[in-house]
């Protein structure tokens, strides 16, 4: 469908997100999207076309001569930069974390973010009750009391959003000045002095400052302030007594689980918390023994069994040929390449709205460079809902020539677009792996339930038929089927055997699955494996059974504990960085913010201390309390929330202490006027004493709906209130933002979410 | 003693996700605003200042979930001026909607809530047990939607067997109002029915 004031060129551009729609024909749609690429690459070069998302149409564009991507943290925060540096695992692979079977003999867990229930979707949760029946003592570390802590938890500690750093020093300080090796040893010295670099002078990487080490740094020997317990307790506001009792508590039990989820990373100026993180891991002695771990991302493949390091059920892959380099895109520098994200013609998304719409980005530190995107290309995802600075981002959309978008609803990308592409779901396509799940449930079969409803086409379809009309040479962009590709994956999958070490097929191809399969255009070759094709399409799934003490449990880090120069870590220097030049000039060159080799505490730009005029003096400022943004059972992000019975079973509210509550009038079910420094919205208020009074949360996800009279966005939009702030490696900081609430006043009218009219473009005669 | 079945609801493992109720809504095909299953969220406690900082004090939460309780003394059968209310012999309390007239009454007399108004037909609609499941030997819907394994249904004799005999806790009505088939494993903070010193959470919207 088309908007129906657009017109080649842009028509009433300022009209995008408000007009009508206009149901056109798929030939006339794609003939019309391939003649603006046309036009505009020819007016304004391949560096005006962006691609938000979706790796189909980058297919077509590829071959056209290229387009301009972008680079984000998304939900591992700084978690990508400063692991795959100090560590040598990205961002999502946890190879940090044992096996679940291990997890049975962990008799403490400590959580610092962890709500496993609704942002780890599945059974995390569920097997962590089952680490509790055994008796294992859990502690949750949050600003909020949350549902996983209302079930799981024996201790809440509360805690100033973006503070964690602070606490932990508190913590090493105090382990660092009680250890004594004969009467009270409580730091893993042999593991420090073995496997890390710089936390003490006489282990200092080659060429460092002996001075620049880590245990200096917290005794303040250097910098005059030790990072004392009460140190940290100003900053967090624990109680600088269970700071102490905790650090000793981790430290003096043997058998330990440390975890941090990356909402804690997902946060202005974080890049040296991953790293806090561990060494505090390191010398509490928790990393790479059985029954301890200390790992990053709570993913819901994490908890319930380690995904990455080993799977137990491998999936294959699809064989789709890469279509060669994007053109548009410069070769990365050395210093990138170990990295999940590398910038250079890349937009950093935490500042890429505000690059299109001011028309200026930061390529590396220091060189900022023109920049005409007259294009937004929406291939898939949700960025324009998804990205801080969603204002800036409407801005960006209502100034360039052209918004393309795809999706399956219509998403705020496709509100905002020109033209909009229906695409189909997993369950309209001739099926698809879904590799999700832990490591012994690898993948999932999804089958096709229903022909196509409507007119939807698949993504990668779309992308032929746009490339053919671009003129380049389509059968590169689609050179197989669907089921081509999905039975690829499935023919190409593994599982270890019984013995934990070699792997067999998954799937048995007969004879007789080759012919069938021959006649519906698929070509396979015939091989044994552990379950006949037939069966596992009737299952739908393979899930390898488990029991304690087979041979698929893992300790994470154990053989390199063990040996680290015979199994190193595969970061530069092979071992644990708790002093990273490397990492500190890769901050540098991103060219937002930088930070120290160690783990110094860095304060976010809108964290605790930004809620102060005069912090020493403690006078707050203009926009006083932390709001952080947490997942929320509607939804998925920002996915099914135009379902009406998640609607009106998760009202989308802003949770407020009663205490700040009452300081401002406000009672339980008002409307609330929520502002930051970037935008504003309204909500119904539910007062809770579950919240750290100070800090207040307004759910990830909900659709964007502008009143353009105010100004003010009625659905709660996180990004709308989180602003464009890239720090560090070009973090995106939602959980860091500073507001000010008020009893709203206005003319809005605001009724329950499940009242409001579903977004439906299009509606059916 | 004829069989009565009932539910078991573990509120100490209730993570307030709210899967039970909207897959009941899913599988019966219900419109929004009826909840034939509903989750509600109890809590309260308080916070101290020392030095600038807050301390929580005694702060809690828990969940409950509850639908029709299929009672022993249903109040919305009595109620009912056109006998479209039902107790069948398992114990099941149903509606026959051909025989409803929509006057609400049953909506009034039942303290959980659970007959519930459907105005596009005008009539009641309440929990039915899922008893088209049932009759194919499968669970109902809440049973098999909760991730944390919180809910369970079978005979009520062996379910109190299993796990006590209470029916009631905080915000739930006495059971002593209607003698309800089901019972809860308290939360480790539940507190008694009439003596709660907490408040329900949620937003009146959302109940």
């Amino acid at each position: 469908m088309k908007r129906k004031n657009w017109a080649p060129g842009g028509g009433k551009k300022e009209l995008r997100g408000k007009d009508e729609w206009v149901r056109i024909s798929w030939d006339e749609a794609l003939t019309l999207v391939a003649n603006e690429i046309i036009r505009i690459q020819a007016k304004y070069g391949n560096k005006s076309i962006f691609v938000s998302g979706g790796s189909e149409i980058g297919r077509a564009l590829t071959l056209f001569g290229g387009y301009v991507p972008s680079y984000g943290t998304t939900s591992g925060g700084s978690i990508h930069a400063t692991k795959t540096t100090i560590l040598g695992y990205t961002g999502y692979v946890n190879a940090m974390m044992s096996d679940r079977m291990d997890h049975r003999k962990t008799t403490l867990f400590v959580h610092w973010g962890l709500n496993s229930i609704s942002s780890s979707g599945g059974n995390p949760t569920y097997n962590h009750l089952q680490n509790k029946k055994n008796g294992a003592k859990i502690i949750a570390i949050d600003p909020y009391y949350t549902d996983a802590a209302q079930v799981l938890a024996d201790e809440w500690i509360p805690i100033r959003p973006n503070t964690d750093h602070a606490m932990v020093l508190g913590m090493a300080y105090t382990l660092i000045t009680a250890d004594d090796p004969k009467p009270n040893p409580l730091i893993d010295w042999d593991f420090l002095n073995r496997c890390t670099l710089g936390f003490d002078k006489d282990h200092m990487p080659t060429g460092a400052d002996p001075k620049e080490n880590f245990k200096d740094y917290v005794l303040g020997t250097y910098d005059g302030t030790p990072k004392t317990p009460e140190w940290a307790s100003a900053i967090c506001g624990i109680d600088a007594a269970r700071i102490r009792s905790l650090a000793l508590e981790i430290a003096k039990t043997k058998n330990v689980g440390l975890g941090m989820s990356s909402a804690t990373a997902r946060q202005q100026n974080s890049d040296s918390w991953t790293q806090m993180f561990y060494t505090f891991g390191a010398m509490s002695g928790h990393i790479g023994k059985p029954g301890s771990f200390t790992a990053d991302g709570y993913y819901h493949q994490n908890f319930s069994g380690l995904r990455c390091l080993v799977d137990i059920v491998q999936p294959g892959s699809s064989g789709l040929p890469s279509v060669g380099a994007n053109p548009v895109e410069e070769k990365a520098a050395d210093v990138w390449t170990a990295l999940p994200q590398v910038p250079g013609t890349r937009l950093c998304e935490s500042w890429m709205w505000k690059a299109i719409a001011d028309g200026k980005y930061q390529a590396v530190k220091g060189q900022w460079r023109d920049l005409n995107i007259q294009m937004i290309y929406h291939g898939g995802g949700a960025k324009l809902q998804t990205v801080d600075g969603m204002s800036d981002g409407i801005a960006a959309h209502r100034k360039v020539e052209f918004v393309v978008s795809q999706s399956q609803i219509l998403t705020t990308n496709s509100k905002y677009a020109d033209i909009v592409l229906p695409v189909t779901t997993p369950w309209e396509r001739d099926g698809g792996m879904v590799i999700a799940g832990n490591r012994e449930f690898g993948l999932i079969w999804g089958q096709q339930v229903t022909k196509p409803l409507f007119e939807a086409k698949d993504d990668l379809w779309i992308a032929a038929e746009i490339g053919k009309r671009l003129g380049v040479d389509a059968t590169k962009i689609a050179p197989l089927s669907n089921a081509q590709l999905v039975y690829n994956q499935i023919v190409g999958s593994k599982v270890l055997k019984d013995d934990g070490k070699t792997t067999e097929p998954l799937v048995t191809i007969s004879d007789n699955d080759v012919k069938s399969l021959a006649e519906a255009g698929v070509v396979v070759k015939p091989q044994a494996g552990r379950v006949a094709l037939a069966k596992f399409q009737e299952l739908g799934f393979y899930q390898v059974p488990r029991k304690p003490g087979d041979n698929f449990e893992v300790v994470a880090l154990k053989a390199f504990r063990e040996d680290p120069v015979k199994n190193p870590l595969p970061n530069k220097s092979g071992k644990l960085d708790i002093h990273s030049k490397t990492l500190a000039d890769i901050i540098e060159s991103r060219g937002w913010s930088t930070i120290k080799p160690i783990p110094a505490y860095n304060p976010a730009q809108e964290g605790y201390e930004a809620t102060f005029k005069d912090f020493k003096a403690k006078v707050k400022g203009e926009y006083p309390l932390q709001l952080y943004t947490i997942h929320y059972y509607r939804r998925s992000h920002s996915v099914f929330d135009n379902i009406l019975t998640l609607r009106r079973a998760f009202p989308h509210e802003f949770f407020m202490n009663p205490i700040d509550a009452q300081a401002r009038g406000i009672q339980h079910g008002d409307i609330v006027l929520i502002r930051s420094r970037h935008g504003k919205t309204i909500r119904p208020v539910s007062l809770t004493e579950r919240i750290l009074p100070g800090v207040v949360t307004l759910p990830h996800g909900a659709w964007v709906e502008m009143d353009e009279a105010s100004g003010i966005d009625k659905a709660g939009a996180d990004n709308i209130i989180n602003g464009t702030v890239p720090t560090g490696q070009g973090t995106s900081g939602w959980n860091t933002c500073n507001v000010q609430v008020e009893k709203y006043t206005g003319s809005i009218e605001l009724k329950p979410d499940y009242q409001w009219p579903q977004r439906i473009p299009i509606k059916e005669a | 003693m004829a069989k009565q079945l009932g539910f078991h609801i573990n509120s100490s493992v209730c993570a307030n996700c709210k899967a039970c109720q909207v897959a009941c809504q899913d599988k019966n095909n219900l419109p929004a605003a009826i909840r034939w299953r509903r989750v509600v969220l109890y809590g309260g406690g308080g916070w101290v200042e020392k030095d600038g900082r807050w301390m929580p004090n005694g702060v809690f939460s828990y969940s409950v979930s509850f639908a029709c309780m299929h009672c022993e003394n249903p109040l919305c059968v009595q109620a009912c001026p056109t006998g479209a209310l039902m107790k069948r012999a398992d114990g099941v309390v149903l509606i026959n909607q051909d025989q409803c007239v929509g006057c609400r009454y049953c909506e009034w007399a039942c303290p959980y809530g659970a007959p519930q108004f459907n105005e596009a037909k005008g009539v009641m609609t309440k929990c039915n047990f899922c008893e088209d499941l049932l009759a194919q030997g499968q669970n109902p819907a809440c049973v098999d939607a909760c991730p944390m394994r919180a809910i369970e249904y079978g005979d009520i004799a062996e379910l109190r067997a299993k796990y006590g005999t209470l029916a009631e806790v905080e915000p739930l009505p006495s059971a002593s109002i209607t003698l309800p088939h089901a019972v809860v494993t308290p939360h480790r903070n539940a507190q008694a029915s009439g003596t709660g010193t907490g408040k329900i959470m949620n937003l009146p919207e959302e109940l």
